[in-house]
């Protein structure tokens, strides 16, 4: 299976490249595999990738980190107090349907140019993602699991502790993909629309003296990335879950 | 701890049984309603449940055999009547006991081990001491080589012996166990029934065991208390089951005082089991 996956690869890019050669693609819009490919070796060669890709793999990860906790503390919150749940439901709900990517022109003013502006983006996306994962995760458990807790002397705190907080990580976890794949959009997307550093204004800078080769090889790498990434929390899932995998 | 001999005291007596004289009931039940919403589950209840006694409660289906028990537990509480435990009033939860739910409540992201030590974590017992005591009790239910598995690994049967070792670690004086052996196979049952009774002879307490299988009842108990069928069911009688102990489990199905006796209880459940069948039809 590989190998014809390895093909059908091979065959598009061949066509690409053949398509490019022949004249029948305009390089100027579509650029050629040969082309991109030398970008991404002159970039990795000369080292003027590594300070972009740093920036947003950075900024991603402050936004899954702060993102994270942040829902897990409010899912966790209101889950347990259920008059605050209530209370900020329709709130919540109403930002959650907001498209986050209306923000970033406001979070640019508000926290300038620098990583941050992308950070909090990143975060009103994972955090909603991990606080309904969250809220979830306490809903679901099983009311005998409780019962039998306390029934064997468990302390509000014990079962916070043993039963509650891993159920909810439970979904945290099983959330992984999702949570991680959406602060490196809205990093991106983030640095797209003003930023002076990361992978997102590398492809906007190519597109803007359209260097479409730029704005592939761009893509490229970051898809990549975000492949690299996916297997790794793939792997670290598997780990954590490791209980349920039987 | 005190605990009267099998058959020595007969509990059918609306008086009373003598022991009561020296030994305060482990669980008391007095004139007990319970309601939920407009449905009574049970109306009238008294039951007093002797410390060290093993004591089964039958009924059909539907009779409020659960409520009962987490009534015990202080789970819930009751509408009318009180429960008593070791002479105090309960209010809250059960301290003087461990519950065995139908439906294991193991935790699935902890391991046989943390499984089984939860009780004496929750207790502040000191990790390595709680390591061994658990060892002691996953041995006692044969669960030597699945220490370090999770829930989610072992059969049926299995999760039934760490569900068992869970409730036992923990030195309650009453085990309360809510049909805890009704999803195994016939045969997986007969094992944990044998384990159950291991356990018990071993290191005795009070058991309220509630069941809808006369059969396992009658096996394993020192009494058997027969509830009607429900709504608002009640005590409808009490026997004493005075089959010599330890008992074999194997055999004991085919013993003539039995059969004799099962002959006797079936004849009270069988009027109450009809009568469930009527109010569902």
């Amino acid at each position: 299976m590989v190998l014809w996956q390895a093909l059908l690869g091979a065959a598009i890019l061949g066509a690409w490249q053949f398509l490019a050669d022949r004249g029948t693609l305009d390089k100027f819009f579509f650029s050629r595999p040969s082309d991109i490919v030398l970008r991404m070796a002159q970039w990795i060669r000369t080292g003027s990738i590594w300070p972009h890709l740093l920036v947003t793999l950075e900024e991603a990860l402050l936004a899954f980190v702060i993102g994270g906790i942040a829902g897990i503390v409010f899912g966790f919150g209101l889950a347990r107090v259920p008059w605050l749940g209530a209370l900020l439901d329709p709130y919540i709900k109403t930002l959650n349907a907001l498209p986050r990517v209306v923000l970033a022109p406001i979070f640019l003013l508000w926290f300038g140019l620098g990583i941050w502006s992308k950070v909090v983006l990143g975060v009103t996306v994972v955090f909603f993602v991990v606080f309904f994962n969250t809220h979830q995760g306490i809903r679901e458990v099983d009311p005998v699991v409780v019962n039998n807790a306390r029934m064997l002397g468990a302390s509000e705190w014990n079962l916070i502790r043993h039963v509650f907080v891993p159920s909810a990580l439970t979904w945290v976890f099983s959330s992984l993909h999702v949570s991680i794949g959406f602060a490196m959009i809205a990093v991106v997307v983030g640095e797209y629309l003003g930023a002076s550093r990361g992978v997102g204004y590398l492809i906007s800078q190519a597109e803007g003296v359209f260097d479409t080769t730029g704005v592939f090889a761009g893509i490229t790498i970051l898809s990549a990335v975000v492949l690299l990434v996916g297997w790794g929390v793939d792997r670290l899932e598997r780990w954590l879950l490791r209980w349920k995998a039987y | 701890m005190f605990r009267a001999g099998s058959g020595g005291c007969v509990v059918s007596d609306t008086i009373g049984c003598l022991d009561h004289a020296f030994s305060r009931p482990a669980i008391r039940f007095e004139n007990v309603t319970k309601t939920f919403g407009s449905y009574t589950a049970i109306r009238g209840v008294s039951l007093d449940v002797r410390e060290g006694a093993f004591v089964s409660v039958v009924g059909p289906s539907g009779c409020g055999k659960s409520t009962l028990l987490n009534l015990a537990a202080g789970l819930i509480s009751s509408s009318e009547g009180s429960v008593s435990v070791f002479g105090e009033r309960l209010s809250g939860l059960n301290r003087h006991a461990a519950y065995m739910f139908q439906q294991e409540g193991l935790l699935p992201w902890k391991t046989v081990l943390e499984n089984v030590t939860l009780g004496l974590t929750f207790r502040g017992v000191k990790p390595q001491e709680a390591e061994a005591t658990g060892r002691e009790w996953i041995h006692r239910v044969g669960l030597d080589d699945f220490s370090s598995a999770f829930p989610a690994q072992l059969s049926g049967g299995m999760r039934k012996r760490a569900a068992m070792a869970q409730s036992w670690i923990v030195d309650s004086g009453i085990l309360l166990m809510d049909e805890p052996f009704s999803a195994l196979d016939v045969h997986t049952r007969l094992r944990m029934e044998s384990i159950l009774l291991e356990l018990w002879t071993a290191a005795p307490r009070t058991v309220l065991f509630v069941t809808h299988d006369l059969e396992e009842a009658l096996a394993l108990a020192d009494e058997v208390v027969v509830l009607s069928a429900g709504p608002a069911s009640h005590v409808v009688s009490r026997y004493s089951i005075d089959l010599p102990r330890p008992r074999d489990l194997i055999d004991i199905r085919t013993e003539p005082r039995f059969v004799e006796l099962y002959r006797e209880i079936w004849a009270s459940l069988k009027q109450e089991v009809l009568k469930s069948y009527a109010r569902t039809e």
